[in-house]
């Protein structure tokens, strides 16, 4: 548009009047702005708020331009935290350890190592979110000054206040513009999620609604009881496999990766209590978990809580009438040889009958040959005085499959032909 | 634990079929008791395969010709194919039904479908062919009757004991196959939802993370008892619990990150002031530095490494030198036997000629490639492995790709033994 020809370049100009066309622009560009959210059953964003509300660092692994940024902009509003993004491939490593400036006499007082503007800002705000984007392009002194960052939250000589939660995110090793790996100190800092986009949840959100993080909500009276549950878990399985502790990733696929010490461990017991107490699903605890201390520790761990989750066989002995059952066949067999087991290791009439009304509850409502090897073992329980109980005769159905089963087994060769 | 005969229960052999429905469940119209007498026998011959077999919910289904799974865990279970199947037989197919399960078929052929751009009912037919394929080559024989009517890879005219990827570019479908369409395994084989299905927000079905314990604890049951499972299923349990990635990515990977790696490649270096020192005096900044790296490549020439497989490595290796900005005057190769045969710059005019042919000694290859001046940032080895190591870390960044070799018994010295690649190479299996 023509502006005043007698304007000086150096006097400043006056603010022109805007042109009719760039204010529909604006407006235009003001309603696609525009959007909505909705509260949205999302995975991978609920693991993504559980571990940002229990204060650990989150790395999400993503190819480009799947909306990690995006998805950290609706935390950042939803935790009513405000953002701090850095772009960890454009700084220098000064940006993070700090600048050293050289004052007037270096050898009496010192170099200080002065921080960066953000950081400064972070620190007087005492609160905020900290998201070091491309964190798998940096080079690797930058990558060193990082450690520094998310081990000991230090910037220079600055101290980032507890309020400050950190959130990173890298590119997959395959799609990284230099295949840069995460050391493995750093990684174990980490809870590891990857990050891909739903369909839906774009197709949504072009449409002008996008999906809302929700902060757990965290059960006042369950807090005792989910460290409680959180210490036993990790401990439990931990008893029995020693070697878990800690064990440095060797293979090649898993380098840069969550993998178990005893830091990854704590961390686990922290995700686990905070699960618990929000009343979290077993697929996000299944998310984080695996995300901090790798694949294979981690579901091992979910297994030894699965087995938690089961039924105490003493509780099932001393109230069969009450007893409820896994429905599924494989947890349903594992409960029964746990009561099995139990009567085994204190057999007294007693237990030994209730175990057996225990059996029939469970053939009411399962197929009888989940039931074969508990009941088999059961029988051969039984002491010379004890009678054997009257609802015994509801077990001729499961006698006949066994048999069916011995006469079909019998008639195939074994051994030969085998691979 | 066996059940041979101890319940002591009253005798009472009710008729099959005949047993009363129990209140709770819904009546089936099926031969139950056959049905789980089968199961009893399929546990019987495959007990590590019990966890996944009661994982399944089994569903009474007219829609199924024979017995089909679903990608949660539910067995579609057709009447009047269990009434005019033998027992021994549906133990079989049991074990077949839950193999597709476990092998996670169903997101294997979407996979597959997807990769070979593939699409349509014929396409499914083909993955689930595919995937029975990859089963039946060694699911049955030992305590399991080989059903006549199944599909083998030999039904296809295909070598034995591939996996369902592989299987898939072999053949196509034909009308000699039409015989086989009955055969339908449902969306656990081939990932395609059937109409009949419940889907995921059906009753019983099992939630992603549930299917992987189940996966979990079978495999963790076949490699605990090492010696119980055949070989198929044993590789199938080391595949669930350390998946292998394609090598051309980890070799990338290896090569990217050790070239890019301190001493060589970008990095920021305190040696020289930056150009933005100028403008902020009193403050030391670092300079970025490039240097782009020496790599030698050693190449093993020995007659135990065949021409393609050397072939597709180099090209490989070349590749991934040239897209980390490896100049062609900054790589050199190195053609190694029982001795070094030839040093070679790969800006040589006339392309890259690999000699040698006898048995194997890299240490030499080793030496030669450190002996250049100036020395090489980076030493990449393509090898088979059937070679002596250099006792001593040499002073530059190790990748080693390795052909993979089952051990070769020295018939002149039976306890030789290779050695392992040394700990402190990137070790990266090829192919």
């Amino acid at each position: 548009m023509p502006q005043s020809p007698s304007a000086s370049p150096s006097a400043p100009r006056p603010i022109p009047s805007r042109s009719p066309q760039l204010a529909t622009a604006e407006s235009l560009l003001g309603l696609l702005r525009e959007f909505s959210t909705e509260p949205r059953q999302d995975l991978q964003t609920e693991a993504l708020t559980l571990a940002v509300a229990a204060d650990l660092p989150v790395l999400l692994w993503g190819e480009p331009g799947v909306g990690k940024t995006a998805a950290l902009t609706q935390l950042a509003t939803e935790l009513d935290l405000p953002l701090t993004t850095v772009i960890a491939s454009v700084h220098e490593p000064s940006d993070f350890s700090g600048l050293p400036v050289i004052g007037d006499n270096p050898a009496a007082q010192g170099v200080p190592l002065a921080p960066p503007d953000w950081a400064v800002r972070l620190v007087r705000q005492g609160r905020g979110l900290l998201f070091l984007d491309e964190l798998s392009t940096a080079p690797p002194a930058v990558q060193a000054a990082l450690l520094r960052l998310v081990l000991e939250r230090r910037i220079g000589s600055l101290q980032l206040p507890p309020g400050v939660r950190i959130v990173a995110a890298a590119n997959p090793r395959a799609s990284a513009a230099d295949g840069w790996e995460l050391s493995p100190p750093l990684a174990n800092r980490f809870v590891h999620l990857d990050w891909v986009h739903d369909a839906q949840v774009v197709v949504r959100g072009l449409g002008g609604v996008w999906p809302r993080a929700e902060l757990p909500r965290l059960d006042p009276e369950r807090l005792p009881a989910a460290v409680e549950f959180a210490r036993r878990a990790v401990c439990g399985l931990l008893t029995v496999r020693p070697e878990l502790t800690h064990r440095l990733p060797s293979a090649e696929t898993r380098r840069g990766k969550a993998w178990p010490s005893p830091r990854s461990w704590e961390m686990t017991v922290r995700l686990l209590a905070f699960g618990s107490a929000a009343g979290s699903s077993r697929e996000v605890l299944s998310l984080l978990v695996r995300g901090t201390v790798g694949d294979g520790p981690g579901l091992e761990l979910l297994a030894t809580v699965d087995r938690m989750d089961l039924p105490a066989p003493e509780d099932l002995l001393a109230d069969p009438a009450a007893a409820v059952l896994p429905e599924r066949g494989d947890l349903r067999q594992a409960v029964l040889d746990g009561v099995v087991a139990a009567v085994r290791s204190r057999p007294t009439r007693e237990r030994w009958d209730s175990a057996w009304t225990l059996m029939a509850r469970a053939l009411e409502s399962c197929p009888p040959d989940v039931l074969v090897v508990p009941v088999t073992t059961l029988a051969s329980l039984r002491q010379e005085a004890w009678e054997v109980p009257e609802l015994i005769h509801r077990f001729a159905g499961a006698l006949a499959v066994v048999r069916r089963a011995e006469r079909s087994t019998a008639g195939v060769p074994t051994g030969a032909g085998r691979r | 634990m066996s059940a041979s005969g101890s319940v002591p229960a009253p005798r009472s052999d009710p008729a099959p079929g005949s047993e009363p429905a129990p209140p709770v469940r819904a009546p089936l119209r099926l031969d139950t008791e056959k049905l789980f007498a089968a199961r009893l026998h399929a546990v019987r011959a495959r007990p590590y395969l019990a966890t996944a077999l009661f994982a399944m919910h089994v569903v009474e289904s007219r829609w199924v010709p024979t017995m089909a799974v679903d990608r949660y865990w539910r067995c579609y279970v057709s009447p009047g194919f269990v009434d005019r199947t033998p027992v021994e037989e549906l133990a079989s197919v049991w074990v077949h039904e839950v193999s597709h399960l476990l092998r996670d078929h169903a997101r294997r052929g979407d996979l597959a479908m997807r990769t070979l751009d593939l699409d349509g009912p014929a396409d499914r037919l083909r993955v689930n062919l595919a995937a029975d394929c990859e089963i039946n080559d060694d699911a049955f024989g030992d305590g399991l009757v080989r059903p006549a009517d199944a599909i083998y890879p030999d039904t296809l005219g295909l070598v034995e004991g591939q996996l369902m990827e592989d299987y898939l570019r072999q053949f196509t479908i034909d009308t000699k196959y039409q015989r086989l369409v009955w055969l339908e395994c449902g969306s656990g084989a081939d990932g395609l939802e059937r109409e009949w299905e419940f889907g995921p927000d059906g009753a019983h079905g099992l939630a992603d993370h549930e299917r992987d314990l189940v996966r979990f604890r079978v495999a963790r049951g076949i490699l605990g008892r090492p010696g119980h499972a055949p070989a198929g299923w044993r590789r199938w349990a080391e595949e669930a619990l350390h998946p292998p990635q394609p090598w051309r990515q980890l070799l990338s990977a290896a090569i990217r990150s050790t070239v890019a790696a301190a001493g060589a490649g970008a990095d920021y270096d305190y040696g020289r002031p930056a150009r933005r020192s100028s403008g902020l005096p009193g403050v030391v900044l670092p300079s970025l530095r490039h240097r782009p790296p020496r790599v030698t490549v050693v190449v093993d020439t020995s007659g135990s490494v065949s021409d393609t497989e050397l072939g597709t490595a180099l090209l490989e290796t070349a590749a991934i030198l040239h897209a980390v900005g490896g100049r062609r005057d900054l790589v050199s190769v190195v053609s190694c036997d029982a001795a070094a045969q030839s040093v070679q710059q790969a800006a040589a005019a006339g392309g890259l000629a690999l000699v040698g042919g006898g048995g194997t000694d890299l240490r030499t290859g080793f030496a030669a490639a450190l002996k250049r001046r100036p020395a090489p940032d980076v030493v990449v080895v393509l090898t088979d492995g059937q070679t002596p190591w250099p006792s001593a870390p040499p002073p530059c960044r190790t990748v080693v790709g390795l052909f993979p070799r089952d051990r070769v018994v020295d018939e002149e010295d039976p306890d030789y033994v290779p050695d392992d690649p040394p700990s402190w190479a990137k070790v990266v299996t090829l192919g």
